[in-house]
């Protein structure tokens, strides 16, 4: 393993294999291409100060459940074993997709002769009126720490005040709780960083505020029902949710966050914000070139982008969407694990398809468990072919919703009981006809015995299914 | 642990559901396998409760039969995991579960196509599933099926036996 202090004897190095981004897909690639090609040189990139570690589980470190000796997944035996090669804290800042080389922020020159983009998303960062107040302590960096407006360069100047998609965001906030003897904090966006990021903190006792712009929590995934019964719980505990509401103003005084303004004029008191409205593909190094990028970089069935010998896979990529049958971003852990292991066969020669996926989230708010996968907002009749089957059961906390769609399942929502949910997921993945056995899909202790024979039979004594 | 079976590596746990009475001896002996004190009337009494089979029997009258992890080839539980407790072993095939490491997020249960993975609630909230008692030389579950409803075997050794036998 190098660190970058021996970057210079690398200057003039070709290495057979770049990996940008250390993360779910890149290790996942770098594993791969190890499985079939030993030697070949390959250099894995990386912006962060650390060795791999994973990324869903930051809002487990926060919530105390596990601590930083845990936290890493691989450490430098693992590098040194499969004989990859690391940078830590390099950041790249130009690929030159014809000439096939890059070179990092610091002017490092790295050739290659095929390269992954798995640099995964970004934080997103609105610009927010703010309105600065009081000193500093030092009184010297007022001018510094005075904002007219909080965006994307300037957040983090200003304290109590955080992202949170990598380890050293989790640990500066959970610095920042302990320090400050923070206990409220609150959350902008109900989506899934800012879910998980609730899960946390209410795990350690710490009340959320929780503002979405949209008319509920977790808007992409869950429908009105679904968000209710977790909005209750959240709300039972002295915390809150504001809906269709977002921050149009902060306050900063002595160059901490101390309160805010609602879209609807409600004043707030606030000495911690957490901004969770989502990530983005991070492709602000790519540039202007060969490579095809929307929202995020587009790829084939074999992971290839549209520069020859450029790979992307994870949260960077638009990947296929089986459900809506055309590529788009789907950022979450399984999808680029499997995307990484796809891209990394066939960069070191192999022959491999990705399949495509579909999106889900697994959230437990509170002791409520909820799993939701496939495409979750339809109602029933909405479109022609469509039937939704639901049961809920506010009292009990409980829900399930299954969206159906010429007779295959499209998508599903499990609050409260989420046994056996990855049926569901193989009945969406292998697009298994159900118009047999209907009534059972909603049945509360169903299993494999209640699906479709073949598909039952397939599970039961075949060799194994396409998961 | 998992060297044991080195020599019986690919042997998996196959179902014969034509057999399965639906007697459940494979989830009671499941349990007091994984049970503290392993005896049968003591686990039965005082633990047993607490405890999650890690076999699951399915039934619709007189239709059934017994499902555990099928230690998938390409596991998804293992692409899933967030935590680093579920992985493929390569040498054994064996998909292993580390509790120390499982967070309980349950990414593995909203992948697993058999749904043969649970939540345990008993302790700490953790992932559940079957181990393929690797320190027995065969799992409970199958050892004590009384009708061969499952059978612990290494199919393509199996099947070239039964050409051999049949030539």
């Amino acid at each position: 393993m190098r660190i970058k202090n021996n970057l210079k004897k690398n200057n003039k190095q070709l290495f057979e294999y770049i990996i940008i981004g250390n993360s779910a897909a890149g290790l996942a690639a770098a594993e791969s291409i190890r499985e079939l090609d030993g030697a070949g040189k390959l250099m894995v990139l990386t912006e962060e100060g650390c060795l791999n570690y994973s990324k869903p589980i930051i809002t487990y470190f926060l919530a105390g459940i596990v601590g930083l000796d845990r936290i890493y997944f691989k450490d430098e035996k693992f590098y040194r074993d499969n004989n990859i090669d690391i940078e830590l804290d390099t950041k790249v800042k130009f690929i030159d997709t014809d000439k096939m080389f890059l070179f990092s922020d610091d002017g490092s020159k790295y050739k290659f002769r095929k390269l992954l983009i798995a640099s995964g998303g970004k934080p997103i960062i609105p610009e927010i009126k703010s309105v600065s107040t009081g000193t500093l302590k030092s009184g010297k960096n007022k001018k510094d720490r005075s904002f007219n407006f909080i965006n994307g360069k300037n957040y983090n100047k200003v304290g109590g005040i955080f992202t949170l998609t990598t380890l050293e965001d989790a640990i500066r906030i959970k610095n920042y709780i302990e320090k400050n003897g923070i206990k409220k904090i609150s959350i902008l966006g109900g989506g899934l960083i800012g879910l998980k990021a609730a899960e946390a903190f209410l795990e350690i006792g710490i009340d959320v505020n929780i503002i979405e712009l949209a008319d509920r929590i977790l808007s992409a995934t869950f429908d009105r029902q679904a968000s209710s019964i977790i909005e209750k719980r959240i709300k039972s505990r002295g915390s809150n949710i504001y809906r269709n509401n977002t921050i149009e103003e902060i306050y900063i005084k002595n160059g901490k966050i101390n309160g805010y303004k609602l879209k609807d004029n409600r004043k707030m008191e606030c000495s911690m914000l957490i901004i969770a409205i989502g990530v983005s593909p991070d492709t602000s190094f790519i540039g202007s070139g060969r490579l095809e990028i929307k929202r995020g970089i587009v790829v084939d069935d074999y992971m290839r982008t549209s520069a020859e010998n450029i790979y992307a896979a994870g949260d960077v990529v638009e990947g296929l969407d089986i459900l809506l049958g055309k590529n788009r971003n789907i950022a979450i852990w399984p999808l680029a694990v499997r995307q990484g292991a796809v891209a990394g066969i066939n960069m070191a020669g192999g022959n491999k398809k990705y399949s495509g996926g579909f999106f889900m989230n697994s959230v437990e708010i509170l002791e409520i468990p909820s799993i939701s996968m496939g495409l979750t907002n339809i109602e029933d009749k909405e479109e022609k072919g469509i039937e939704v089957l639901k049961d809920f059961n506010p009292d009990k906390n409980t829900y399930k919703k299954v969206i159906i769609r010429n007779n295959r399942i499209i998508g599903v929502i499990l609050v409260g009981n989420i046994e056996r949910a990855g049926i569901y997921a193989g009945l969406i993945r292998n697009e298994i006809d159900i118009s047999g056995v209907k009534e059972n899909i909603s049945r509360e202790d169903f299993g494999i015995i209640h699906l479709p024979a073949d598909y039952k039979k397939h599970l039961v004594v075949g060799e194994g299914i396409e998961v | 642990m998992l060297e044991r079976r080195g020599d019986l590596r690919m042997k998996k746990i196959y179902i014969q559901e034509e057999y399965c009475i639906g007697c459940r001896l494979c989830e009671i002996y499941c349990q007091v396998k994984h049970s503290k004190s392993k005896k049968i009337i003591k686990a039965f009494k005082e633990e047993i409760i607490d405890i999650l089979p890690r076999v699951l029997v399915e039934e619709i009258g007189y239709n059934s039969f017994a499902i555990q992890c099928r230690h998938c080839t390409d596991a998804p539980c293992v692409e899933a995991c967030i935590s680093g407790a579920m992985q493929k072993n390569k040498n054994t095939g064996v998909v292993t579960f580390d509790e120390d490491k499982c967070v309980g997020c349950w990414s593995c249960i909203m992948v697993c196509p058999y749904g043969v993975i649970r939540r345990d609630l008993s302790s700490k909230k953790i992932a559940s599933k079957c181990d393929l008692c690797v320190d027995e030389d065969i799992p409970v579950c199958v050892k004590n099926c009384p009708n061969e409803a499952l059978k612990f075997m290494d199919k393509d050794t199996d099947e070239k036996n039964r050409i051999r036998n049949k030539k």
